[in-house]
């Protein structure tokens, strides 16, 4: 009905993951905007700074991270079970992938083409997942989550010790590129690891990269998000709610769980691919219990059970190290033309010279105050902290806060 | 929860946060080296910065120059990748101060030909995602690399490295680097661990064979990795050239994080009954290892690549300061801090002039070898009137030689990787009245320029040790 967007008058239109106007109208734009990111620096009025190379690779690595934390979202958020052992099936997807797609050499590798290694490590860490799922459904709360913390540790001997798969401790392996073949070609068809041409604009390989990120990123939400309307995904939610009441009512207790994990460990399965092909070359070392808990940490602080929140918790997470670099280094240079009260407030806050305040420096050497990199440090475990004792929805529930503000501004009250 | 509650709350994780930080605004720069603050990112300049520059042109011969020199306002720019906060944060950052003391003194005394050199430090935490990060982020504001920590991410970002022509110094002696495909845009520095460990043996067994052991038996045990496995090759080439008997191999066996594996080491090396005992791993994997063997009575000849040492092991309160002055033999890549050559003598004076609290450390040399080499490259690349980041590294490559002043052997960049193999070492043994009573960094040097007969003749092909594929 015309003048009254929220009056649904049919199951789909209730259901619907855009259900008014203002949503498709807004998500279009915002989904327009960030196709057009590598090519900011020729649109006037838009960021620049986002279509340089490194914020490129910045913004792809939030999707990645992205991918992997709708996975645990689907399995922590929705579906209740907690898990710190994301790290592990990200390894395991990876190796699936590097065992397929790898060229062939010292390490396994069978030089397949990416449609096979993509979803093979979605495959593989599903079925794996499944396999823990038995020891899982047993046990809750606390208890799943030192089962799946013992995941990654086993995970870490293994990866550490099958070196013709890993490449070995601390030596680890590279990884398939980007490259979209129809069977082992000399050329690919479409090589995302190159700088080319598309459409007769030159792009970078980091832009490329980008682009194909935004496609997988934008195919996972959509999965993501339309699991939550399913029977598959209402049978979650009655199981994070509680879970005997759910059995009571007939929902299968353990079927469900064992989805749930499956389902995780794909997402987290896939993730872990396209990181290590990302980076090009990673160790073993790297599926540690710290990968574990940036995804908890993402999807707490982000908001768990809410897709929304999943990315907004990406993008925060994984681009705060970049930002605040990119924020005291303005600062400093504001401080150092000394113009302003911004240049005043902010010569409190950073120490410009040995004998100079502030809480964080950048000097080059030892100062007074933290350095860039420990601020990082300490920001991340305080801002954990932070979200979950003033804001447990996270930062979907700050944006609820101000979204029904204007709304129903200026009669908020 | 409700309203005061959380507020006292956060007031608590605040004051934790506030205890982690340690050193904090009030304190003078920390004392000991293992717990000082790492270095921050340097203020971008005022001017200028990271654009193409037109040549100059006022008189100067005209210089080319693409990313991270900027002519108008006199400024170069290096790149650190660097582990500051990671698993050899301690190590790294005090070759950072020793960089940044060296460039410090080069700004003071003229620049290169009047330009300032300026770091843009950036701390890995020796994770290969960030190292590559972090290059993508330097590659267009830097005109070369002054140092790239850790191997794998060396290795990592070799292919870009390559792409885009830009030069690195690695901040690992990995012997791949001298390999002439792997080290096209690098300048290897220092005897490769795999040479340091041939050297070693061949030291040792002579040792052994002066106290009366005719035949010294062998025991390796190492790290995985490039680290580990290349100091483990390189032993076990020098066992088969001398004719040594291995007793126990258990290389790549040690992983830090896991105790289990420290004692089973040195369960083995003490029942093997070796006279020569040869490990490769991190000081805190080391301690325990020696520790437990010599609480068995073991005693032989030790020794391993030179990042295994602290020298906190011959601190006045170490309990093991007296067996390990008996049992270890040092090498490093150079001299120490308080030698008398005239490298290591100005790299005090200048400590003593710009950081006069810094405590005294032997990993500063290796910021001023590095700073030495990027130093004749940036000189080198002026010459040439080619000062972009392609004209640095064909600068860099094209040096016959680089001299350290007595802190390390000459480094030679042309002529085949055979030709270019650093093969000298420098051998220490432990010092701790030297320590005690501040005349030493806790390691007293016994032989200078040291190579073994066997690395004479070692013809180098490819590295000891080859990096999953």
């Amino acid at each position: 009905m015309r003048g009254r967007p929220l009056l649904f008058t049919s199951y789909e239109a209730d259901q619907a993951l855009m259900p008014t106007t203002t949503k498709k109208v807004a998500l279009t734009v915002f989904l327009i905007a960030l196709v057009l990111v590598p090519v900011y620096d020729v649109i006037p009025l838009a960021p620049d700074f986002l279509s340089k190379d490194d914020w490129l690779k910045v913004l792809t690595n939030v999707m990645i991270f992205a991918i992997g934390a709708l996975g645990l979202n689907i399995l922590t958020g929705l579906a209740g079970q907690v898990s710190l052992g994301h790290a592990f099936f990200m390894g395991l997807g990876a190796y699936t992938a590097a065992a397929l797609g790898a060229p062939e050499g010292p390490l396994v590798g069978l030089g397949l083409p990416i449609w096979i290694w993509l979803p093979a490590a979605a495959v593989v860490p599903a079925l794996v997942g499944v396999l823990v799922g038995p020891t899982a459904v047993r046990v809750r709360g606390l208890y799943l989550a030192i089962v799946t913390l013992g995941l990654v540790f086993i995970g870490e001997y293994v990866f550490r010790n099958a070196e013709s798969w890993t490449g070995g401790s601390q030596s680890g392996r590279t990884f398939p590129r980007f490259q979209f073949r129809l069977w082992k070609e000399e050329e690919p068809l479409i090589d995302f690891s190159r700088k080319g041409t598309w459409f007769g604009i030159e792009l970078s390989n980091e832009a490329k990269t980008y682009i194909l990120l935004l496609g997988l990123v934008i195919v996972a939400t959509l999965i993501a998000k339309n699991l939550q309307r399913t029977r598959v995904g209402r049978a979650f939610q009655a199981i994070r709610d509680r879970d005997i009441a759910a059995e009571v009512m007939g929902v299968d207790e353990v079927r469900y769980k064992l989805l749930a994990f499956g389902i995780s460990s794909a997402f987290a399965g896939v993730s872990g691919a396209l990181l290590a092909s990302f980076v090009g070359r990673t160790i073993p070392e790297r599926w540690d219990l710290l990968l574990s808990v940036q995804f908890i940490a993402i999807i707490l602080i982000g908001g768990a059970g809410t897709v929304t929140g999943t990315l907004m918790g990406s993008l925060f997470v994984i681009a705060l190290p970049r930002v605040v670099q990119d924020f005291t280094g303005w600062l400093s240079d504001k401080i150092a033309a000394g113009e302003g009260i911004v240049a005043k407030v902010g010569d409190f806050f950073i120490a410009t010279s040995g004998d100079d305040f502030g809480i964080v420096n950048t000097l080059p050497g030892t100062g007074p105050g933290l350095s860039v990199f420990q601020l990082n440090l300490v920001l991340y475990g305080l801002l954990i902290i932070v979200f979950l004792i003033f804001e447990p929805l996270g930062l979907y529930g700050i944006w609820l806060r101000v979204r029904n503000y204007w709304k129903g501004w200026p009669f908020t009250y | 929860m409700r309203i005061k509650h959380r507020w006292v709350a956060l007031l608590m994780v605040l004051g934790l946060i506030a205890a982690a930080c340690g050193g904090g605004g009030a304190e003078a720069p920390e004392e000991t080296a293992a717990t000082t603050a790492p270095p921050a990112t340097t203020a971008p300049p005022a001017g200028g910065g990271d654009g193409g520059e037109e040549p100059m042109d006022d008189g100067m011969m005209e210089i080319k120059t693409d990313v991270g020199v900027d002519l108008e306002a006199g400024v170069i720019k290096i790149g650190l990748l660097s582990d500051l906060t990671g698993p050899f944060g301690p190590l790294v950052s005090l070759i950072v101060a020793g960089q940044e003391v060296f460039w410090q003194n080069v700004n003071d005394t003229g620049g290169i030909n009047g330009l300032k050199v300026e770091l843009e430090v950036r701390d890995t935490q020796y994770v290969v995602d960030n190292h590559v990060q972090f290059y993508e982020e330097l590659k267009d504001e830097v005109v070369a690399f002054g140092h790239s920590t850790g191997s794998p991410h060396t290795v990592a970002i070799v292919p870009q490295l390559e792409e885009d022509g830009i030069l690195a110094i690695p901040l690992t002696w990995y012997s791949g680097w001298t390999d002439a495909d792997l080290g096209e845009n690098l300048l290897h520095h220092g005897a490769p661990y795999c040479i340091e460990a041939q050297n070693m043996i061949e030291y040792l067994m002579k040792q052994a064979q002066a106290n009366g052991v005719e035949n010294p038996k062998l025991a390796i045990a190492s790290l995985p990795g490039d680290y580990g496995l290349d100091s483990a090759a390189g032993a076990k080439i020098a066992a088969e050239t001398l004719g040594l008997e291995v007793v126990y191999d258990g290389s790549g066996t040690i992983i830090p994080t896991d105790e289990s594996t420290l004692t089973a080491n040195a369960d083995a090396i003490v029942a093997s009954g070796a006279d020569i005992v040869w490990i490769t791993a991190t000081p805190g994997s080391f301690a325990p290892i020696y520790g437990q063997a010599i609480a068995e009575g073991f005693q032989a000849l030790w020794g391993g690549a030179g990042p295994t040492f602290n020298p906190a092991f011959v601190a006045p309160d170490s309990a093991i300061k007296d067996a390990i002055a008996r049992d270890w033999y040092q090498s490093s890549y150079y001299a120490n801090w308080f030698d008398d050559n005239p490298g290591s003598t100005e790299a005090r004076e200048l400590f003593a002039k710009y950081r006069p609290d810094a405590p005294a450390q032997d990993f500063y040399i290796e910021g001023f070898i590095e700073g030495m080499m990027m130093k004749a490259a940036l000189e080198k690349a002026y010459e040439n009137g080619d000062m972009t980041q392609a004209g640095v590294l064909a600068a860099a490559k094209s040096l016959e030689q680089v001299d350290f002043n007595g802190m390390a052997p000459p480094e030679r960049f042309t002529g085949t990787p055979n030709e270019q193999l650093q093969r000298y070492i420098y051998i220490s043994r432990p010092d701790p009245e030297g320590l005690a009573a501040g005349t030493s960094t806790g390691l007293q040097m016994i032989e200078e320029l040291y190579i073994a007969d066997i690395v004479k003749d070692y013809v180098f092909e490819e590295a000891c040790y080859k990096l999953g594929g």
